[in-house]
């Protein structure tokens, strides 16, 4: 059936770019579909180049206009998919939640209802996401199937479901890869509802795993940290190296795993041991708190080996680079606060209507940029930046019509100048053309070419000429002298017979040719004459209908232009809105990063001072 | 000596790191007692639905910027091409196995009016299905001639280049005319089909 073929054309190439592992239904490449209103193939041509915002414009319109009368009900799911991929999720679900209770294979629309659970997950729709993964039925292929039921386990945590998820996730019954992830979710799980020691035990199992792949390894690297401080913090810090030890030493959690194997060791008064971790940690990035805490654990060892000398000038290396930390922090958050980053990140990303499946992926180059990458994998972020580009865009658009609704305004006002400009002469040229008296005469003249006809009146055909020559004959031969009885007026009424014979053969050999040549003549005069008519009719309609036009185009065109001014004025405020969204979910980040900064380095001149203290007592008891 | 780091223990390493096979988060510093754990757990809401909030009011203005933009280009389209005297003409392609199109030039009554080069990517749209609006005109009742002229490579990766010829009669009312490019299996070669839609 054409209709199915076509709505799993459209969700597939939806799913197909949506889903990490698209399935392999999307990925074989679905038929061409058959395109029976051209307008509807446009609407296609802007989709397969994923330039979603003029591909719903155009079949907006179009649909406004009827020109997708032979793809009613696919146009209507397109919207749909073209909404979906042009992140206006909302108005996307309302035409499947329509369109897909009857239309469409099972699978199909469950995999439509899971993409969508999954898209309000990650934008924080939290109600809609639980309701969109209420819809699916048991159609969703087993990998699918894996994810959207620990999609159901993410929504009941993030909603604080605590107890649904866990009992969802303890009855995790497969053997992937999805049985970790399920595994570590439970702790999350148990951790967020108070349980931390039943979460510990989760941790020690998925500490112990054997990866086949960077995601899972992770996911090992976090559980054994998570488990490795646990221990710490349980005063067990024997128990807590091995785990630590277990963290990959270049993943990313690889700081922290060091600092706590320094401090395990630490715990046990092995400083010596404990400076080893921490002094690799030394020379990695300093944005790391981890890095950031080394700093101060390093001199804290060496004091407790009383290298008081050696502690010192790591506690003023601290202080400082702390201190130069903290400006380069001050700094980012001007050129936060400032707005540039922002112009920036819209110049280096051009503003196409690719919309959803965008990710930024490179941040403006500068100093400000290595603070910042880690808000990067933030959802929260990521979202934010589309809808900032998407409103640029929005904007730009808006922008680009403000200056084209103006052209037309005047264009409107051109037209409608020359058009009174020309009524009159127009008018006037009108009156003077007696075109009911050409129909007349064009009658009158059948009327009588008919008469010619029946009364094979050749001489009537006659040209001026031959009426003349046909004159003069007659004439002649009324010429009294000819009537005498000699020998030369016979021989010249001979000759007059003879010219009146030859003039009247070739008359009425003629005749019919002539009758034809004048039949046709008028033919074509009459056709003249009816496309006149039409033509003055179009006239007449078109004075009657412009005036019309004219007050509907300028209703619209000058209805239009505020409608773009306040619509650019509600876009503006947006932008300003989601900037200062972003703006403090980054500077929110970079102050937390300074605070710590600060509290470091009160702790570093604390101990400064300690030590210049016990310095001081020390020279002031060995002193005499 | 406090040791900071320690304070950043399991608790909230996992707290705030649900994973699954398309996303990790990182771990977050933050206190390891439940009471920080909870106020973390709600700013992290807080921050959510400030975020819908503003998802939410760009979800409305991308409707209304789309049905004004759907207004506007209708329009623009009434106002430079009138139903009575506009005739759109289409591109379209059907498998596309001897024909790599480069660009297209349209002639009509002589005049050229329309030059244009495809990308990739409009080739690769064109392939599945798509139909590309080249042209807008504005032209009288009555006959009128249609040259194109199309570009690219041929058979063999050959440069090709091909003209279709194609006379048409513009009544009342708009009118759309389509250029398709198809394969004739049998000679192994394109053929340009123009056509006139119902």
């Amino acid at each position: 059936m054409l209709f199915s073929r076509v709505i799993a054309v459209a969700l597939c190439l939806l799913l197909a770019i949506a889903m990490p592992n698209p399935p392999a239904q999307a990925q074989d490449g679905p038929d061409p579909i058959v395109v029976k209103d051209p307008h509807y193939g446009e609407v296609l041509f802007y989709f397969y180049q994923e330039d979603y915002f003029p591909a719903i414009v155009r079949l907006l319109a179009a649909r406004e206009q009827d020109q997708l009368e032979q793809h009613a009900q696919e146009s209507e799911l397109l919207l749909g998919g073209l909404y979906l991929s042009y992140g206006h999720h909302l108005e996307a679900a309302d035409i499947f939640a329509r369109l897909l209770a009857d239309n469409v294979a099972p699978d199909i629309r469950d995999r439509t209802w899971f993409f969508l659970a999954k898209i309000w997950h990650q934008r924080g729709y939290l109600s809609e996401s639980q309701l969109a993964l209420d819809k699916l039925s048991d159609d969703l292929p087993d990998n699918l199937r894996r994810e959207a039921r620990m999609l159901q386990a993410q929504v009941f945590i993030d909603t604080g479901q605590y107890d649904r998820a866990i009992a969802l996730l303890q009855a995790w019954d497969d053997r992937t890869e999805w049985a970790s992830y399920a595994e570590f979710n439970l702790g999350v799980a148990l951790v967020r509802s108070g349980r931390v020691d039943a979460a510990t035990a989760i941790l020690d199992n998925l500490g112990n795993l054997d990866p086949n792949n960077e995601e899972l390894t992770s996911l090992r690297d976090k559980a054994n940290l998570a488990l490795g401080y646990a221990l710490l913090q349980d005063g067990q810090p024997g128990a807590a190296k091995s785990p630590l030890q277990r963290v990959r030493l270049e993943g990313p959690f690889s700081n922290k795993a060091l600092l706590g194997v320094g401090w395990a060791d630490a715990e046990n008064n092995n400083y010596q041991r404990a400076l080893v971790p921490w002094m690799e940690l030394r020379g990695r990035d300093l944005l790391d708190s981890a890095v950031q805490e080394s700093m101060l654990a390093i001199p804290y060892a060496l004091a407790k080996l009383d290298s008081i000398g050696q502690a010192a000038d790591h506690y003023l290396n601290a202080i400082e680079a702390f201190y130069e930390e903290t400006n380069r922090i001050d700094r980012t958050i001007g050129y936060i606060e400032s707005g540039d980053i922002f112009d920036e990140f819209l110049a280096d990303n051009p503003l196409d209507s690719a919309g959803w499946f965008w990710q930024l992926e490179e941040l403006p180059d500068g100093p400000e940029a290595r603070y910042l990458y880690h808000l990067l994998a933030t959802h929260e972020f990521q979202e934010g930046l589309k809808n900032y580009r998407d409103l640029s865009y929005l904007y730009r658009n808006l922008d680009d019509w403000q200056q084209r609704i103006a052209v037309y305004a005047n264009m409107l006002e051109t037209r409608r100048e020359a058009y009174t400009l020309r009524l009159p002469v127009v008018q006037d040229a009108l009156a003077r053309a007696d075109l009911d008296g050409m129909v007349d005469r064009k009658l009158e003249l059948d009327s009588l070419l008919n008469d010619i006809e029946n009364g094979d009146d050749w001489l009537a055909l006659a040209t001026d000429h031959e009426f003349e020559l046909w004159g003069e004959i007659t004439g002649l031969e009324s010429t009294p002298a000819l009537a005498a009885d000699i020998p030369e007026a016979a021989e010249v009424r001979d000759k007059i017979r003879l010219l009146k014979g030859v003039l009247q053969w070739q008359l009425e050999h003629e005749f019919k040719d002539r009758l034809w040549r004048i039949r046709r003549n008028l033919r074509q005069t009459g056709e003249a004459l009816v496309e006149t008519q039409r033509s003055r009719r179009q006239i007449d309609d078109t004075m009657r209908e412009e005036p019309e036009r004219f007050a509907d185009f300028s209703a619209r065109v000058y209805g239009l232009g505020p409608r773009i001014d306040g619509t650019k004025f509600h876009v503006a405020d947006a932008m300003a809105e989601q900037r200062a969204f972003l703006q403090s979910i980054a500077v929110g980040e970079l102050q937390a990063q300074k605070q710590r900064l600060d509290v470091y380095t009160v702790q570093a001149r604390f101990a400064l001072a300690a030590i210049y203290d016990l310095a001081a007592t020390t020279v002031g008891e060995a002193s005499p | 000596m406090t040791r900071n780091f320690i304070r950043f223990a399991a608790s909230t390493i996992l707290a705030f790191a649900t994973a699954s096979v398309a996303q990790d988060t990182a771990p977050t510093d933050t206190d390891t007692s439940m009471a920080a754990t909870s106020n973390a757990i709600a700013a992290e809401a807080e921050s959510r639905d400030r975020f819908v909030s503003l998802d939410k009011n760009v979800q409305d203005l991308k409707k209304e910027v789309l049905d004004l933009n759907r207004d506007l280009f209708l329009l623009e389209e009434e106002l430079l091409f009138p139903a009575n005297s506009q005739v759109a003409f289409f591109i379209s392609m059907d498998v596309g196995e001897y024909f790599e199109l480069d660009s297209i030039n349209l002639k009509i009554d002589g005049k050229e009016v329309a030059n244009y080069l495809y990308t990739e990517r409009e080739v690769g749209a064109l392939l599945r299905g798509g139909v590309h609006r080249v042209h807008m005109a504005n032209l009288k009742t009555g006959e009128h001639e249609l040259i194109a002229v199309f570009t690219g490579k041929g058979p063999h990766t050959r440069d090709y280049r091909r003209g279709a010829t194609m006379a048409f009669d513009k009544g009342i009312g708009a009118k759309y005319v389509e250029l398709e490019i198809t394969d004739r299996v049998k000679k192994q070669q394109p053929e340009f089909v123009i056509k006139e839609w119902e």
